[in-house]
């Protein structure tokens, strides 16, 4: 008999999440002040931390095991949105990549792939355990991940098509694939990229290559070089809060997502930003303890699709801000400005919370 | 088949990966944090941070009775900012909102140049555009199309979006508080205000003020020491050249933090005020000034001439009280900027335009010369005031090797043999009024060869350079040539050959290799006027600071006392005298009914192979005359040249006579008005 207890909720997590979360709202706050078009964005970020949660709580409240019975539904409609985008999306910064859902806040339908590809992959590797050895299944998980990964990528969203592949990665191997078919697949990635990059057109091919070589782009060059002088000269304490003459004089670009890392470690110090990593860390190992603790194959694989997103997202925005990592523009989960992402990790979180109240002791 | 425990494995590899990398991050973090920490701030500290020059105002240049020759006149442009202007995703639209602003402005400024038309470009007084090059007192108002804005804006996107794009120039001043006070409708648009040099005299002083420029790009470091900034315009010529630095003043600085754009967000630390420039109150009086250019321009008008030369010198301290080079050019075209094939159009035009001929341009100056042998004459004892000199018309010179053969004998003329007559016996007051050449062949270099020595090359080379030929006279103007007094070493040096009696008779009537400056002429008038001071040619009088304090009286500047004594120059100046005032005179029709005038007129021949010799077979000549009055005590040395002008009396002394009379007649009017230079109310103060 599996009985749900709201005892077993992780508010540890739950603690951690809404700490980074309002130190981002404040940290958004000293990103943007003195934009007039940007005033309302710390009470923006709010309102979306607050509908964050009740989304969180929603998912929460429902047993993930559900989940698995309306996946080849929810499958089909985040395709279906996500091949509509090139034709209903609001033209938004240039790229069609964004759709009115829910009527008041536009949620990006590659959002809403992780959520669907993680269930998906999830199910699909969880009901396929005894198989997981054998190359038919990991075709199988392949092809469910193909069709998100490619209309992501052409929406264009290079950098969640990135994330949609490396956390199907990670989903892989956390349910178990053999060593023999990560090299197979390394050598068959390898073999077919020249195959791949003769069907992209230009400016496809194009965006790879800045992102491969950032100083390409002298737009880019010049906001890692900001980003590294905002870093390197925050020292111990930083220059005090709303203080930050990289950020406050706008030498940091798009400070309040992509770089909002650098306007921490500016302002705020080491001390600061330290403190945000290892708020982070803590909620990364949180997840991972709910992921070991699951009572199932399928809640251990939803829980490290978003954990995996959650790490790979933090390691790819800090390493940008510090210059380690080439630019994608992937915000900082839980930290950047913005709504999309932000429900996405919320039901991510809910997902984990409901995991994390089916325990395998109460299994039967 | 995968157990739980090979995914719980997994798991727990993942947990250490993701500590392995927070610990990466970190380590990241402290080492840009701690050990590369001073190079990143410095490199913020550099961002932010710029120092800024502002440049002092101006000094303000007048003439002696306070009138404004040089002062600052503001000048309003309107610019766009591309990187303001109203912009959407969608390029139509942007396209739309774009133009608005466009057609808006120019709907603004087109219905304001209307209401409010600009002053008409100013004629320049008497301009002849044979003589005056270039008249651009106010330029008129300039208006880009909304095509040719949208262009300039697409083009400077790509790079730099902040740097204004000017797009209208030259508002008047109604105008541009129009368009700034519509300019919240009009994002992008802004004024930009400039203070620009403004020349209210025109071509008449403008080879005396001269005009300014961009710091050339060879001397940037060195102005930049002095604290310009390098977008600093500086004097290129003139006054405004040699008097820089006074008129500069002082450059201020600010260090300011600036946002990533360049904007200013405030100033950091201290800042100094920039001070502003001294004034100039000039030697010059306008009036006398503007007669002369009058008389020179009407003078040669009907000549071919193309460029003539006047001065008036204050013997009694060498203020230059009037300067005029023709063909001039109205330096106000500077101001705004000249391009580079206009100003090539001006420099190359007939004459040279831009050249001070009284002080860079140096030409023979003929019988003018003459006073220089009649007093080294006197003073030496070659002869004295009453030595007779048998003048006829022509005089043979032996040669040196067969000087018994008259056949190889070396005829030397008097310009009144042409004519078919002789002097005879004359003395030397009557040589120099009647301008009689064989008198002065004999004193400068001795006839019969063998009974009389006369000065030699030597001695008369002396004496020219005493009266200041062959030098500079030091004048506050850049540009000035030394011109030439030869001699047998020059002559050696230069051209590899002997010097020759022959030379010597040449020298003595100021032709052959001597060579002066218009100014020079006029300052050995000066030094014979008043018993032999030669001082220094002065256009600054004094200097005053912004609020019209005194801070320096420019004294008269003694450069020599001529070695001859008061009563041989009081010889000559009545030879001078005589020319005018004695019915056998050459200069006779320069006398004034009311002053006593005194001068001696010069025809230099000279060699151009662009201007042919006349039908009989003559070189062209130019005219000179140069004088002083009133003859006892003289107030004023009027020196004019005419070059190609033909005979001095025909046609440089009614230019000079006209200036002369100007003078006594302003003069006269101020005495009577009862009114004081400027100069002496400013002494009064200073003391």
């Amino acid at each position: 008999m599996i009985r749900r207890q709201w005892r077993q909720f992780d508010w540890i997590l739950l603690l951690a999440v809404l700490i980074v979360s309002l130190y981002g709202m404040v940290m958004i706050q000293s990103a943007v002040q003195g934009d007039p078009q940007l005033a309302t964005y710390p009470q923006r970020q709010l309102g979306f931390i607050l509908v964050g949660l009740v989304l969180m709580f929603i998912v929460a409240a429902f047993d993930y095991r559900s989940l698995g019975s309306i996946y080849v539904p929810l499958y089909v409609i985040v395709i279906a949105l996500l091949a509509m985008t090139g034709i209903l999306g609001k033209s938004l910064f240039g790229a069609q990549s964004w759709i009115e859902v829910f009527g008041l806040f536009p949620i990006q339908p590659s959002e809403l792939a992780k959520i669907a590809m993680t269930i998906a992959l999830g199910r699909y590797l969880a009901t396929h355990q005894e198989t997981i050895g054998q190359l038919g299944t990991l075709v199988g998980g392949l092809v469910i991940m193909a069709p998100l990964v490619v209309l992501v990528f052409m929406e264009p969203d290079l950098g969640t098509a990135i994330v949609l592949a490396v956390e199907g990665g990670i989903i892989f191997l956390v349910a178990g694939l053999t060593l023999r078919h990560i090299l197979s697949a390394g050598v068959v990635g390898a073999l077919s990229a020249p195959l791949l990059w003769s069907l992209m057109r230009a400016h496809q091919r194009n965006r790879i290559l800045i992102f491969l070589d950032p100083t390409a782009d002298p737009d880019s060059f010049f906001n890692v070089q900001q980003a590294l002088v905002s870093v390197g000269s925050g020292g111990w304490l930083g220059k005090g809060y709303g203080q930050g003459t990289q950020s406050q004089l706008h030498f940091l670009r798009v400070r309040h997502t992509d770089f909002i890392f650098s306007v921490v470690a500016e302002e705020m110090g080491f001390v600061g930003a330290v403190l945000l990593l290892l708020l982070l860390l803590v909620v990364m190992m949180r997840l991972w303890r709910i992921a070991a603790q699951a009572p199932d194959a399928f809640g251990q694989l939803l829980v490290a699709g978003g954990a995996g997103i959650i790490l790979f997202q933090t390691v790819v925005n800090v390493g940008m801000n510090m210059g380690l990592l080439p630019v994608t523009g992937l915000p900082l989960p839980f930290f950047s400005y913005g709504g999309n992402a932000y429900f996405s990790l919320m039901i991510f979180l809910g997902l984990a919370q409901s995991v994390a109240m089916t325990k395998r002791s109460q299994v039967l | 088949m995968v157990t739980r425990p090979q995914r719980d494995t997994r798991i727990i590899l993942f947990r250490l990966a993701t500590v392995v990398v927070f610990v990466i991050l970190i380590a990241r973090l402290a080492m840009l944090q701690f050990f590369t920490n001073e190079n990143y701030q410095e490199q913020a500290i550099f961002n932010r941070t710029r120092v800024v020059k502002t440049e002092g105002i101006r000094g303000v240049i007048y003439d002696r009775d306070g009138r404004i020759l040089a002062a600052n006149k503001a000048r309003y442009d309107v610019v766009i900012i591309p990187a303001e202007l109203p912009d959407d995703p969608d390029y139509q639209r942007s396209q739309e909102l774009r133009y608005q602003v466009y057609n808006d402005l120019i709907a603004l400024i087109t219905d304001g140049l209307q209401r409010y038309p600009p002053v008409s470009p100013t004629a320049a007084p008497a301009a002849n555009p044979d003589f005056i090059f270039g008249s651009n007192i106010n330029p008129a108002p300039t208006l880009l199309s909304a095509d040719e804005m949208d262009v300039q804006v697409t083009q400077r996107e790509a790079g730099s979006a902040f740097k204004p794009i000017v797009v209208a120039e030259n508002l008047p001043r109604s105008v541009a508080w129009l368009v700034d006070e519509g300019r919240f409708r009009l994002p992008g648009v802004n004024i930009q205000l400039y203070a620009e040099r403004s020349y209210s005299a025109g071509y008449v002083m403008s080879h005396i003020l001269g005009y300014m420029g961009p710091i050339p790009e060879q001397t940037i470091n060195s102005y930049v020491d002095q604290g310009y900034s390098r977008e600093a315009w500086v004097g290129w010529s003139g006054l405004e050249f040699s008097a820089e630095k006074t008129l500069h003043g002082q450059s201020g600085s600010k260090v300011i933090e600036v946002d990533v754009n360049g904007r200013e967000k405030r100033v950091i630390g201290k800042e100094t005020a920039a001070q502003p420039g001294h004034n100039l109150i000039l030697t010059i009086d306008l009036e006398l000034q503007q007669t002369m250019f009058e008389a020179l321009i009407e003078g040669v008008n009907p000549l071919r001439s193309h460029s003539a030369v006047a001065v008036a010198l204050d013997p009694r301290n060498g203020h230059v009280l009037a300067m005029a080079s023709l063909p001039a050019y109205d330096n106000n075209i500077f101001a705004n900027g000249i391009t580079g094939q206009e100003y090539l159009q001006v420099a190359n035009a007939p004459g040279k335009p831009l050249i001070n001929h009284a002080i860079s341009s140096i030409y023979p100056p003929g019988s003018s010369f003459k006073m220089i042998p009649a007093a080294g004459g006197l003073q030496e004892k070659v002869i004295t005031a009453r030595t007779l000199l048998n003048a006829p018309g022509i005089i043979y010179l032996p040669n040196r090797n067969f000087p018994d053969n008259l056949d190889l004998a070396q005829p030397f003329v008097c310009w009144i043999y042409k004519l078919g007559g002789k002097h005879g016996d004359i003395n030397v007051r009557q040589a120099i009024a009647e301008s009689c050449d064989i008198f002065f062949y004999k004193l400068g270099g001795g006839w019969p060869p063998g009974e009389f020595e006369g000065l030699g090359v030597e001695t008369l080379a002396y004496y020219a350079q005493q009266f200041g030929l062959g030098a500079p006279t030091g004048i506050d103007l850049p540009g000035e040539s030394a011109g030439l007094v030869p001699d047998p070493k020059w002559k050696r040096l230069a051209k590899g050959e002997r010097w020759v009696t022959g030379d010597t008779y040449n020298m003595s009537i100021g032709q052959g290799d001597v060579l002066a400056t218009p100014l020079q002429i006029a300052l050995m008038t000066s030094a014979i006027a008043n018993d032999g001071l030669v001082f220094q040619p002065q256009l600054v009088a004094a200097v005053t600071d912004a609020e019209s304090h005194l801070l320096q009286k420019n004294e008269p500047k003694l450069i020599r006392e001529i070695p001859v004594d008061p009563q041989h120059l009081a010889t000559v100046r009545e030879g001078m005298w005589m020319a005018v005032n004695w019915e056998y005179g050459t200069a006779t029709n320069a006398a004034l009914p009311d002053v006593e005038v005194a001068g001696k007129t010069g025809t230099a021949e000279f060699f151009d192979p662009e201007i042919p010799r006349d039908g009989r077979g003559n070189l062209p000549s130019h005219a000179w005359f140069t004088s002083f009055a009133p003859y006892q005590d003289p107030e004023i040395v009027v020196t004019v040249f005419v070059y190609n002008g033909g005979e001095g009396s025909a046609v440089a002394i009614p230019i000079a006579q006209r200036i002369l009379r100007s003078y006594f007649d302003i003069k006269a009017r101020d005495a009577a008005a009862g009114s004081r230079p400027v100069l002496d109310q400013l002494s009064g103060d200073g003391s």
